[in-house]
């Protein structure tokens, strides 16, 4: 009788035990629709050198303007711009209230677009609200 | 029969019985998490010919601007395209059925060659413009009309400039303004009260970078009220052609102009009979969609009718709304441009759950 308990009992672990092993999650394919709308973002906003010249002229209010028109609804954002020595030089924030289960990262590496060359790193956070 | 084998039997059994009731627990509590693991590449893959559709040209490459072709594979990519996701303004526009050379959802589904899911594309502006007539005043050669102008993306507001055209009969009067950022703006325009029929107030609203929407709105100046836009005419905009159908035999055509945010043009009629005509429009290099306005008459009414090119909004292929719970839906968005300037781009799969 023991045995046959015991047969039960490893029957069902070993069976709950292998499929929790990989459990894939929905928010992984978030975070994956998340990260390539972000750089997609970016990539169109610098396009002809407007992100460049927005964080040249310190116009803060444009770029986040910008970004709420080229990003879907439901998606929050956070957006923080490094100078060369990763000092953050944009001195108002730039979201929309960053909230979500998951957050993902995407950071693009923006020129100057004047005389003097810079380099900016941009920070794009980005959430799903639900 | 001795008592130890009795035991081995009925232990025999017992044991049977519960592994086997054990291994059909396990079965149904496990099958929606197996069920889900038989699916989870899904999302991925649909990313994946989401991409397919938005990067590649399909066959022929030029397959959007030549009338008849239906293409033996699925894109719409510009050809030599400068960067990914530029999308070709003729592949476009015949994804919208008001083309008279629009493709049809099947031959879409046979051309993107994949038989496992119902997809739906939608391209539009990425924020909207709102034009409404606040008031008129009549003086003695011209009237004024007042609009009140509204840019908003979601209900939240849009702060932009303002390119407007007015256009009546054989008139054509530009004026520009701006929306604050309360995404409210107006803008003033006046007509000779020599001009009648039916008017139009075409608008441009653009925010950098290179994100416009477009309005028209259409208004009676010394004429009943305007009939709706394609109750006279029906216009196909391809290749830098406007093709034109003529849907009353007594037609005729007075003024055909192109307008972008920047930019007007005449239109060149290339041929024409009484039921057809054709007009070339030149490429403006503008970052901003085309609006073609043809205006003439029919007997005694004064009409006015526009197409917008890249012609949107574009919502091409299945219904979603009556979709059961066996379902699954997944919808990416992406920003891809369109003739220099910008749009969203909607792709929706739906495959089963």
């Amino acid at each position: 009788m023991i045995e046959a308990f015991l047969a039960v009992l490893v029957i069902l672990s070993a069976s709950v035990f292998s499929i929790t092993l990989y459990y894939p999650t929905a928010s992984s394919d978030d975070e994956k629709m998340l990260k390539t709308l972000g750089m997609q973002v970016l990539m169109e906003l610098d396009n002809n050198g407007a992100l460049g010249n927005f964080i040249d002229e310190s116009n803060w209010t444009a770029v986040r303007e910008s970004l709420e028109i080229l990003l879907p609804i439901g998606v929050s954002y956070n957006v923080t711009v490094y100078d060369e020595a990763m000092n953050q030089i944009n001195n108002s924030t730039m979201s929309n209230g960053l909230k979500g289960q998951k957050i993902v990262s995407v950071e693009y590496l923006c020129a100057s677009q004047s005389s003097e060359v810079r380099f900016y790193l941009v920070r794009l956070q980005l959430a799903l609200v639900r | 029969m001795p008592a130890s084998s009795i035991d081995t039997i009925l232990a025999s059994s017992i044991m049977i019985i519960l592994a086997t009731a054990a291994m059909a627990i396990a079965t149904m509590t496990l099958s929606p998490r197996f069920n889900e693991l038989s699916h989870r590449n899904d999302v991925e893959r649909y990313q994946q010919l989401a991409k397919y559709i938005l990067l590649n040209t399909g066959t022929p490459t030029d397959w959007g601007s030549m009338q008849e072709v239906v293409p033996s594979s699925f894109g719409l990519a510009a050809i030599n395209s400068s960067h990914s996701y530029q999308l070709d303004v003729d592949k476009v526009s015949r994804l919208n059925d008001d083309n008279a050379y629009s493709i049809t959802y099947l031959q879409l589904l046979e051309s993107f060659g994949v038989r496992d899911v119902a997809l739906r594309i939608e391209v539009d502006t990425l924020f909207d413009l709102s034009t409404s007539l606040a008031s008129s005043s009549s003086g003695e050669n011209e009237t004024t009309y007042n609009f009140e102008m509204s840019t908003e993306k979601s209900r939240l507001p849009v702060s932009a400039q303002l390119s407007c055209y007015v256009v009546s009969k054989n008139h054509v009067d530009h004026e520009f303004s701006s929306t604050s950022s309360s995404g409210n703006g107006s803008v003033s325009v006046t007509i000779p009260n020599s001009e009648n029929g039916t008017a139009l107030l075409v608008s441009f609203a653009k925010t950098e970078p290179r994100m416009v929407a477009f309005n028209v709105y259409p208004f009676n100046h010394n004429s009943s009220v305007p009939e709706p836009n394609g109750t006279f005419m029906r216009l196909s905009p391809l290749n830098y052609t406007l093709n034109v159908s003529f849907l009353y035999p007594t037609e005729e055509v007075l003024m055909a102009q192109a307008f972008t945010y920047g930019y007007n043009s005449e239109l060149t009629q290339i041929s024409g009979d009484n039921q057809t005509a054709e007009y070339s429009f030149p490429h403006l290099l503008d970052s901003s969609p085309m609006i073609l306005v043809i205006t003439g008459s029919n007997g005694s009414s004064v009409f006015a009718e526009w197409v917008t090119y890249p012609q949107l909004p574009v919502t091409m292929g299945s219904d979603l709304n009556d979709l059961g719970a066996a379902s699954k839906i997944v919808s990416f968005t992406y920003i891809v441009t369109v003739n220099s300037a910008l749009y969203k781009c909607t792709i929706k799969f739906v495959g089963p759950e």
